[in-house]
């Protein structure tokens, strides 16, 4: 296990950065009739991250008067962009902008690129410049450029919520207030995929199994992904969703991280119900962006 | 909120409804099967050979899928159909095969790796072609699942007498249509079941998937009488009586996306006299996972290899 911070780390990031500062966004909007509601309008939005690489997202706006917080659902290693999440109340799209976002190689942002699940973490990953994650991870900050474009978001309530990618959105662009996040595969992932045969950490012992020269290759480059290193860079308030005290991501496993993250951070230890550990995550949103007297907008088999 | 656990649904069998899926039937029956399996050096263990599939289903659609088996068997292995959710991405089955099973997980028509020919997206898989039963989605994608049966019958390394089929959500879905229209099948376990009760589950969750269709209906209100008229035929409920093999039914009581009325309405539907129906309470869509993953681990021993 890499136990320092490779030495560019922060040239390596700069880079990226300056990269996505020399590309224009050159966002397209177009309305969805079909999935707007009395209460909020749907749009299909088109931006440019390196590459050049065009991006599709879907950005909810509320009816209401303006500005209101903002929730980044952050790119996913996964195929499919979804408007909200699964399972998430539509009514949320009345109180929130909500701004939904593939990256490349995820449907609707996968041209010319398809990524494949497995596939996606490991693409390339034989050298920095070639490995695919460099390119989401500017992908997820264009997105957050885009969003903090929209005079309808209140700037200091700007909530990334996802997997590591929300950490990362954390870390590198300073609009982000507020963090919800459930680690998955960039914390230690050699480390960690060692303990696992479960996807999608056993894409690296995959990878690793079929190409056993390049392990300590994979494993520094991955180093220049590794939240920890990340960490002391976010000052968003944070919450960790863990998973179990049994589970590969445990308040235990995470502690390195957690510990590391320069705002206040909480972490829920899973409750191993999806009921319980989304309700708790909904009431932190709820209590941190809108007010301890709100009540958080939930679906009708979470209400009380 | 509680949860009323005699709750019926409304959907209505179509009187035809037979008549209807004996035609479907009679069509993909005329497409060979072509089933392609090829290791994936990649994906394979010491211990577990992982195959990419592919074979032909209505409409001439390709579909792919992931096959794993214990790299060590005595050719004579009991198998599971894993059928998937509605967006997740089908995972690569080595838990399976590390049970010592052969265990085949698709993706029908429109998920990855099976775009090329019908890809209606997502959100849209739920609503496309709804007007009319004979153009909706889901008549090729139930089709997909049920020639699956077709490709691990094809396998010489099964026992075609132990296969067992299962999912959750939407794969919950298609272990009900599957183990109704597929008698091969010898235990079914399904989760969290979607795509029963339609008409029901969209007036009482406000989330997507099922979203998808007050979506669909909000803009096309005319449309009502029709949508209900083709979900009817495709409403795990008006499949359930089919249902012979063991089956067992996991549900949330609090599932935020597939309500567990339609949960309780399914379950008394189904014409099993082996049937047994697990409730969570306190848990969400999940529907209790880590409690019945070990649950469903027995059925499929006792059912599928003999044990008890």
């Amino acid at each position: 296990m890499n136990t320092i911070r490779p030495s560019d780390f922060g040239s390596f990031w700069y880079e990226l950065g300056k990269d996505l500062a020399d590309i224009p966004a050159s966002p397209e909007i177009e309305g969805i009739p079909m999935r707007s509601t009395d209460f909020a309008d749907l749009y299909g939005v088109r931006i440019t991250s390196i590459g050049p690489y065009r991006l599709y997202g879907f950005l909810s706006i509320p009816k209401s008067d303006g500005p209101v917080p903002a929730i980044y659902y952050t790119p996913k290693n996964a195929s499919v962009l979804e408007i909200i999440p699964q399972g998430t109340s539509n009514a949320i799209r009345g109180r929130y902008v909500t701004f939904s976002l593939a990256c490349r190689g995820m449907r609707n942002s996968d041209k010319p690129y398809a990524a494949m699940y497995p596939g996606q973490l490991t693409d390339g990953i034989h050298d920095p410049e070639s490995y695919v994650y460099r390119g989401i991870v500017a992908d997820t900050m264009r997105g957050l450029d885009f969003l903090m474009s929209r005079p309808e978001v209140d700037r200091n309530a700007v909530v990334a919520w996802g997997n590591d990618n929300a950490l990362l959105a954390a870390a590198l662009h300073d609009s982000v207030t507020h963090v919800v996040t459930t680690p998955a595969y960039l914390l230690n992932t050699i480390e960690m995929a060692e303990r696992t045969s479960t996807y999608p950490l056993e894409e690296f012992n995959d990878y690793i199994r079929r190409f056993p020269e390049q392990r300590d290759q994979v494993e520094n480059i991955l180093n220049y992904y590794n939240l920890k290193w990340h960490a002391q860079s976010i000052t968003a308030t944070t919450l960790v969703m863990a998973d179990h005290e049994s589970g590969l991501y445990s308040p235990q496993s995470l502690s390195s991280l957690v510990e590391g993250i320069a705002g206040e951070a909480t972490v829920h230890e899973s409750e191993r119900s999806s009921f319980r550990d989304g309700l708790f995550a909904e009431k932190w949103i709820t209590e941190n962006l809108i007010g301890e007297d709100a009540d958080p907008i939930v679906p009708a088999h979470w209400q009380e | 909120m509680a949860v009323n656990s005699e709750y019926k649904c409304r959907v209505a069998k179509p009187s035809d409804f037979d008549e209807f899926w004996g035609g479907v039937l009679f069509e993909v029956g005329k497409i060979d099967l072509v089933p392609d399996c090829a290791e994936d050096d990649l994906r394979s263990t010491a211990e577990i050979s992982v195959y990419q599939v592919y074979y032909n289903s209505l409409n001439n659609v390709r579909v792919s899928g992931w096959y794993a088996i214990p790299r060590h068997n005595d050719g004579d292995l009991p198998s599971i159909l894993l059928v998937p959710g509605y967006q997740s991405d089908p995972s690569i089955p080595k838990d399976w095969a590390s049970k010592g099973y052969a265990c085949l997980s698709i993706n029908p028509r429109g998920k990855v790796r099976s775009r090329l020919q019908f890809d209606p997206g997502y959100p849209g898989l739920l609503t496309y072609g709804i007007i009319d039963k004979n153009t909706y989605s889901y008549r090729g994608f139930y089709v997909d699942a049920w020639r699956a049966i077709d490709f691990l019958l094809s396998r010489p390394e099964i026992d075609n007498q132990s296969i067992g089929v299962t999912g959750s959500s939407q794969g919950g879905g298609l272990t009900i249509t599957t183990s109704a229209m597929r008698s091969e099948v010898r235990a079914a376990a399904a989760g969290a079941p979607y795509l029963c009760g339609y008409m029901d589950a969209i007036e009482l969750t406000d989330t997507y998937p099922y979203h998808e269709i007050n979506d669909y209906l909000r803009a096309n209100p005319e449309s009502r009488e029709d949508v209900e008229n083709t979900l009817a035929y495709f409403d795990g409920i008006s499949f359930a009586d089919k249902i012979k093999c063991p089956i067992i039914i996991n549900i949330g009581l609090q599932d935020n996306v597939c309500p567990p009325e339609t949960g309780y309405a399914l379950f008394s539907s189904i014409g099993s006299k082996q049937k047994k129906l697990f409730e969570y309470d306190g848990h969400g869509h999940e529907a209790g996972r880590y409690i019945h993953t070990s649950i469903v681990d027995d059925f499929f021993a006792e059912h599928l290899k003999g044990d008890c």
